[in-house]
């Protein structure tokens, strides 16, 4: 399988992502699938935002983490978005940290909108593949 | 304009920060997770990752099948916590410690336990902060996420 293995994951570049703008199909489509109750048609419910920063990663051209499970996640919520408000994410792996058959990869990410300002941020960590003689060869 | 209206919806009290108490435990009900799920939150959040997509790339894999997302298994809990309890006046989230324990899989059906564990007052009057710890079950009682969540709650207003 192509991709971006434990011994390949540099630490500290930063990518960002092309934007994604929120709108209220999203939201609809969100509270269908999590029937999170809604409290405001304007506000975005403040866990869509999180779902589109891994989806927005995959819009980066580059061979994507070879994650064999997503381990943990710490995350804030610094300011609510809005419907038509457009966010990109960034990122910055900032420690690996190899185990026998696999590593650890912590991640920073930020999420940010169309003003440039910060409104979730936090930390992903996920177990990443090493490479084998069949990947490597 | 005929304007129709239904006593039963109307919602029922949202519970302020003065009314929680550290301790009150709550259950919610079950939601099997379906293969329509995983691929309604695959199309929403542009996450197509083989792990979630792939059924032949899986049987190989240690899971041996296509596993939801985590992040779908944290949002349903999000649905379900507000179908285990009366409604929080909630004025913001404001973040979450959480870890994932083990595989949401197809056909799953996944509870939320959910105990409060703390409550802070803040520097503004009109709020509290208070701390949720959730555990996500499947039908064996296994936990397969769990985490803490911290909610900004509005005070009950002055006279």
């Amino acid at each position: 399988m192509t991709g971006s293995y434990f011994e390949d994951v540099p630490v500290d570049d930063v990518q960002e992502t092309p934007g994604l703008t929120v709108t209220s199909a999203h939201v609809a489509i969100y509270l269908g699938l999590t029937r999170e109750l809604d409290v405001d048609g304007a506000t975005v419910p403040d866990l869509l935002p999180l779902c589109f920063t891994t989806g927005l990663g995959w819009r980066v051209p580059k061979p994507p983490l070879v994650v064999l499970a997503f381990m943990g996640l710490d995350w804030q919520v610094l300011r609510s978005v809005r419907v038509g408000d457009t966010v990109m994410s960034r990122s910055r792996i900032v420690t690996k940290r190899p185990m026998r058959d696999a590593g650890v990869v912590v991640e920073e990410r930020e999420l940010v909108d169309q003003r440039g300002e910060v409104v979730q941020r936090g930390r992903f960590t996920y177990l990443v593949a090493k490479r084998t003689k069949e990947t490597t060869a | 304009m005929r304007v129709l209206s239904y006593g039963s919806v109307t919602a029922p009290a949202r519970r302020y920060f003065d009314d929680i108490q550290v301790g009150e435990e709550y259950e919610s009900p079950g939601r099997t997770v379906t293969e329509a799920d995983i691929v309604i939150f695959a199309g929403l959040s542009g996450d197509y990752n083989v792990l979630h997509t792939d059924a032949e790339f899986m049987k190989q894999s240690i899971f041996g099948e296509r596993i939801a997302h985590g992040l779908l298994g944290l949002a349903i809990q999000a649905g379900l916590f507000t179908r285990a309890t009366q409604a929080y006046a909630t004025l913001a989230f404001v973040g979450l410690r959480w870890k994932f324990k083990g595989p949401i899989k197809i056909g799953d059906t996944i509870r939320l336990r959910a105990t409060v564990i703390g409550k802070k007052e803040t520097s503004k009057p009109d709020r509290g902060l208070v701390t949720v710890q959730r555990s996500v079950l499947n039908q064996r009682g296994e936990i397969v996420q769990e985490g803490e969540t911290d909610l900004m709650v509005e005070r009950r207003p002055r006279p």
